[in-house]
């Protein structure tokens, strides 16, 4: 055991009560403190003010630009406009007598989105109950990074190997007349879709408590009685949240579709076919915009699918934030 | 009864969940087995003495002692090849032969004139040419064996006529005997089947051994050298001995694959050794070894990627991640601490954070056409296409993978932490830089680092902002430059670029020289996704760590 | 701080410092010598109240230990003292309680010198994740020193006076965390010493280690004595018996006894304080 004095600083038993730095701020302390802080809140405050700024500058600049679509025909052509936008199924914009129908790009985007999530859907969902109820631990841990990489593949790279993989092998083995079609593209985007919904829908079920599983399984339920009857019930709206954000990623993706899709701008028919080229919204921009010259009615119409494209996911974003708020609003009443 | 359908029932369940998981790993495999399979052969491949002729040209590579002597090698072995498709080809395809014959005859007339012919014996030579050289033109012209000899024993016996001594004409001689030659031993019955045949073997050994003697340089660089690798040369030797043919067996049946060896085709010909010897000689001939071409990750591409590397994608690719991280992580960063440590509950909040879960779901196009209208066309300063507008667009895509993933780390932090450094009497802010931060540091870096692979594997954002397929490498300038012109140093910033993910598209759809090179095409995804993939191992293994030494061990 | 006259602290036999005669016989409120005092001071969490009108005086030099249930708040007021409490939202104190007669709830309190002069212990060692030797030296660069001879100097002399200096001086280098629970203790308050406070709080110190990493940091509470104040809180009422010259007892947020730690627990004048150290408590 050491002493309390040692060289250097010498310590008197009383010196506890010997206060030597002031409690209280003097008046210019205290003024500099309160300027600071204040103005370093202000200036981190805005600071993170960015992302709100992003966001506005992305809703002007892409209303900005596609507002003339409508506007330039003067007042009555506004309606005429956009009717022919959402109704009309031609997208024949370097025609001699252009038209611009995004019908056959918006079902072209529902309709690999659909196609995607029949198949992510339900392998995501059961692959999100493995690792949430039934995998061990050591297995988990596992199965994790494998879902991270997979979504860590850039989309360009998906779309390199439907292009240059999957394509020849439908075309050899299914016998498609093009490899590049809506069954491709809806496959490879069921591949991207499946992390997100893994582990939305996977923290959705670990959030739904331990006792309530205790309790099932207290009631003589098997596994898989206790899941389909108490964990998902109880975890429905992070699982919607889930299958929403899912969508998300497919309605939006770009390169898969472009390289994948074919890019013929139908509406498929019949409607089961799903050899059938389609293109999508975020396609027919990516692939247009390159040739279109700026503020040309082209360029305008392009912005206007961007538009309608964003505004789409804007409203499923606001959908999945509301499920999982509600999600969350349930775990905090557990 | 019942509690066996229950049984059966969970059993089932647990299968399709685990199946389900198998199947996405399988799907995992399915996509980067034949990306990395294939991809790898850009870099690790079977090279041949092509190969590293173009090495040297390009780049001067290699030693030229050694690469001097394989071609001496090779040239040693190429040569009774080039022979005898020569003389082959003489006999079959004569046109050139028959050109060749009118030039003599009209230098024969030159010579003639040069040399002061009297006028009288000028005109008998000339007839005298003429005929010979007709004899020589029906020769060449004729199917039939017996035609041929005797057209040419009667060229032949013109040859000690004084009219020819000394002069071009003797040439028709030499002609007449090397096609004496051929004509004795090839079957000129079938002479238009030998010359479709022959063409095909001509442009196999193109493909194997680079442009054949005497023909002038082809214009691109993918022209003048022969398989470089050694399956593309598998691919040309097999052109090469071996013919593929879709013969139908009879009316209405289908066509079926037969494939017919060169060597019986040409069986009885001159030609007919060439195909034992290219198999033969096949190891000197091309030399193929093994390469490890590490230098596809810095070399530029040689004719739309039909050689060469990824050098500039790699470095384009860099250059706009980083230029992003530069603008994101310190925004994103700065937001994560303010939101966890100063932010209240207040409605401002609320709204950043709902302005935060927006950016994340904004479609990446639509961030493409942000930035063109935004950053490239609004922006004066910017105006054009480059990697600041690609750069900037690319930072507010990250912004919210980052500001969550920094706020979920700051978050982490214990309470103890922040406690025992207040209770030490740091102020808040610096508790924050000195404690907090440092402490969330790689939960920090695991967010910076996904975003880093999510903003190196995004397209959709830079096709209209910056990107090109085809471009020159940014320039740097130089030390001098930027001494004069401080400016200069950001040059580069104003410039298009060349990126992994847009040549990952372009090579596989846009380019059409590059799918004759399908382990290039293979080559650029494969590096793509190698950066991403590690970029993600790096986090994951960083997190890891974290997570054991949260839990303290 | 320095003064001419060095006392050194004696040791007995049992590892106890011997007790300064001057303070032995003192009455322990309304000393003149109070250096922390409250006066009607209560906390509020929102609006639980956490602390209720509770006034003492701690003496300058001495041990003190606050017993109580937990939940009673004695937390709360410990951590009142130099003002942890802010992190927590919506917290809120009234009354005064003032520190060298300043009222730490002062609006112009100057935070950082307060929290330098009136160091903090915590339940569980919190090292940061850095060398034993820049765990140590976080408060003296915080105050601005920043020569290495003078740091190396405040090491050496805090790790001695927590008693860790012979374990580590060869691993100064080496992460705080790689170092056992008690031993880390004492290096949060080796680091608590190296910002020079007079009082050292110390939050239930010993209720994550085992007994002979407790007994070294009762030893070492017994050394720190009279040179620094100390305000311990504790459950173990053997430890709040050994260490401490005054003993206040808590219960439901309110002050119900606060006396000589001997006459405390030998002779308690309330019936709730009786219940509680004779385990007729909850």
């Amino acid at each position: 055991m050491t002493e309390v004095s040692v060289q250097g600083e010498k310590r008197n038993r009383n010196a506890a009560a010997e206060f030597t730095r002031p409690l209280l701020l003097s008046p210019s302390e205290d003024l500099a403190g309160y300027v600071m802080g204040h103005l370093g809140l202000t200036i981190l405050f805005l600071i993170t003010t960015t992302s709100v700024a992003a966001v506005f500058l992305i809703f002007y600049f892409v209303i900005r630009e596609s507002l003339p679509f409508f506007t330039t025909g003067g007042g009555a052509a506004i309606l005429a406009r956009v009717r022919e936008f959402f109704t009309d199924p031609g997208w024949y914009p370097s025609a001699t007598e252009p038209r611009y129908g995004a019908l056959a790009l918006i079902v072209g985007s529902l309709y690999v989105t659909a196609g995607a999530l029949v198949v992510a859907v339900p392998v995501g969902l059961l692959a999100g109950v493995f690792l949430s109820d039934i995998a061990p631990f050591n297995l988990r841990q596992i199965c994790k990074p494998v879902i991270e990489i997979l979504a860590a593949i850039p989309s360009v790279a998906y779309g390199f190997f439907a292009v240059m993989v999957l394509a020849p092998w439908l075309q050899t083995h299914l016998g498609f007349s093009s490899g590049t079609n809506a069954l491709n593209a809806s496959l490879i985007l069921a591949v991207m879709a499946l992390p997100t919904i893994i582990s939305v829908s996977e923290d959705a079920m670990t959030a739904v408590g331990r006792e309530i599983r205790e309790a099932s399984y207290g009631l003589g339920a098997t596994r898989a009685e206790t899941i389909i009857n108490v964990v998902i019930p109880a975890g429905h709206s992070g699982i919607l949240a889930a299958v929403i954000l899912g969508m998300m990623r497919a309605i939006g993706e770009t390169m898969v579709v472009w390289m994948a899709s074919g890019n013929a701008s139908r509406i498929p028919s019949p409607w089961w076919d799903l050899s059938q080229s389609i293109r999508t919204m975020t396609a027919t921009i990516a692939g247009d915009m390159g040739e279109t010259p700026k503020d040309s009615e082209h360029y305008y119409a392009l912005f206007t699918v961007g538009l309608t494209l964003l505004l789409f996911t804007f409203s499923l974003n606001l959908l999945s934030e509301y499920l999982l708020g509600k999600a969350r609003a349930g775990r905090g009443r557990r | 009864m019942k509690t066996l359908l229950r049984q059966i029932q969970d059993k089932g369940f647990t299968t399709a969940s685990a199946g389900a998981v198998l199947l996405i790993a399988a799907a995992l495999l399915v996509v980067l087995i034949p990306m990395f399979g294939r991809g790898i052969t850009a870099v690790i491949f079977t090279e041949t003495v092509e190969f590293r002729r173009l090495q040297k040209d390009l780049h001067g590579r290699g030693d030229n002692e050694h690469l001097a002597r394989a071609l001496a090698d090779a040239a040693a072995v190429r040569e009774p090849i080039y022979t005898m498709l020569r003389e082959f080809s003489e006999g079959i395809d004569t046109e050139p032969l028959v050109k060749q014959a009118r030039d003599v005859y009209q230098k024969y007339g030159e010579y003639l004139n040069y040399h002061n012919t009297p006028k009288e014996q000028y005109s008998d030579y000339r007839k005298q040419a003429k005929d010979v050289r007709d004899g020589l033109v029906d020769a060449l012209e004729s199917d039939d064996r017996q035609t041929v000899l005797d057209d040419l024993d009667a060229v032949l016996k013109e040859k000690d006529n004084p009219a020819f001594a000394d002069s071009p004409a003797m040439e028709f001689f030499a002609m007449a005997q090397r096609y004496k030659k051929i004509a004795e031993t090839v079957d000129l019955s079938h002479r238009a089947e030998y010359l479709t045949n022959l063409q095909e073997v001509t442009a196999a050994i193109r493909q194997l051994l680079g442009p054949l003697p005497g023909e002038p340089t082809p214009p691109l660089w993918m022209d003048q050298y022969g398989a470089t690798r050694l399956d593309m040369a598998l691919k040309a030797r097999a052109a090469l001995l071996y013919d593929e043919q879709w013969i139908s067996d009879g009316p209405g049946k289908p066509m079926v694959k037969h494939i017919i060896a060169r060597k019986e085709q040409f069986a009885g010909t001159p030609l007919e050794p060439l195909f034992d010897r290219v198999e033969a000689d096949w190891d000197k001939l091309l030399q193929p070894r093994l390469r490890i071409y590490w230098q596809y990750f810095f070399d530029d591409w040689v004719n739309s990627h039909y050689f060469g590397g990824v050098g500039p994608e790699i470095l384009g690719t860099l250059l706009l991640t980083l230029m992003s991280m530069c603008v994101a992580i310190p925004l994103g960063v700065i937001s994560a601490a303010y939101l966890v440590e100063y932010a209240g509950d207040t409605v401002w909040i609320k709204i950043i954070r709902m302005c935060i879960n927006t950016l994340a779901g904004v479609p990446s196009i639509v961030y493409g056409l942000f930035g063109l209208a935004f950053f490239v066309v609004t922006i004066g300063a910017i105006g054009k296409p480059c990697i600041l507008a690609a750069s900037l667009t690319l930072s507010i895509l990250v912004l919210p993978v980052i500001i969550r993933a920094s706020e979920e780390a700051i978050r982490a932090v214990p309470q103890t932490y922040r406690e025992a450094s207040l209770a030490l009497g740091a102020g808040k802010f610096r508790t924050l830089v000195l404690v907090t931060l440092p402490a969330a540091g790689p939960g920090i870096l695991t967010g910076i680092i996904l975003s880093l692979s999510r903003a190196a594997g995004e397209t959709a954002p830079i096709l209209f902002t910056g990107v090109v397929a085809m471009g020159p490498i940014p320039n740097f300038g130089s030390p001098s430059q930027w001494l004069e012109n401080p400016g200069s140093l950001f040059g580069w910033l104003f410039q298009p670029t060349r990126a992994l993910s847009y040549g990952s598209y372009d090579i596989a759809v846009g380019d059409r020289i590059s799918m004759l090179a399908p382990h290039q095409q293979f080559g650029m995804a494969m590096t793509l996704i190698l950066l991403t993939v590690a970029l993600n191992v790096a986090a994951i293994l960083i997190r890891s760590r974290l997570s054991r030494k949260l839990r303290g061990c | 701080m320095e003064t001419p006259e060095t006392v050194p602290l004696k040791k007995t036999d049992a590892g106890h410092a011997a007790r300064p005669q001057q303070f032995a016989q003192a009455a322990v409120t309304e000393s003149s010598e109070a250096v922390i005092s409250a006066r009607q001071f209560s906390f509020f969490y929102g609006a639980k109240c956490g602390v209720d009108q509770v006034s003492m005086a701690i003496r300058s030099g001495s041990v003190t230990a606050i017993i109580g249930p937990s939940g009673c708040g004695k937390s709360t007021f410990l951590r009142s003292i130099n003002r942890m409490n802010d992190l927590i939202p919506g917290s809120r104190a009234q009354g005064v309680l003032a520190v060298n007669g300043h009222n730490v709830y002062d609006k112009r309190t100057n935070l950082v010198n307060l929290r330098q002069q009136v160091g903090m212990v915590f339940q569980k060692p919190n090292p940061f994740a850095k060398s034993i030797y820049d765990n140590i030296c976080y408060g003296p660069r915080l105050q601005g020193i920043r020569s290495r001879g003078r740091l190396s100097e405040i090491v050496e002399k805090c790790l001695r006076d927590a008693a860790l200096w012979d374990e580590v001086k060869d691993d100064l280098h080496k992460s705080a965390l790689a170092l056992s629970g008690g031993q880390q203790q004492r290096l949060c308050i080796a680091r608590t010493l190296a910002t020079r406070p007079n009082v050292v709080l110390m939050d239930e110190p010993c209720s994550a280690l085992d007994p002979i990493a407790t007994a070294r940091i009762e030893d070492l509470i017994a050394q720190l004595k009279g040179a620094y104040t100390i305000v311990i809180v504790t459950h173990n009422m053997q430890q709040a018996a050994r260490v401490s010259d005054e003993t206040a007892f808590f219960c439901l947020g309110k002050l119900i006894e606060y006396d000589r730690t001997e006459k405390l627990f030998t002779n308690p004048s309330k019936k709730e304080t009786e219940d509680y150290i004779t385990g007729r408590f909850g």
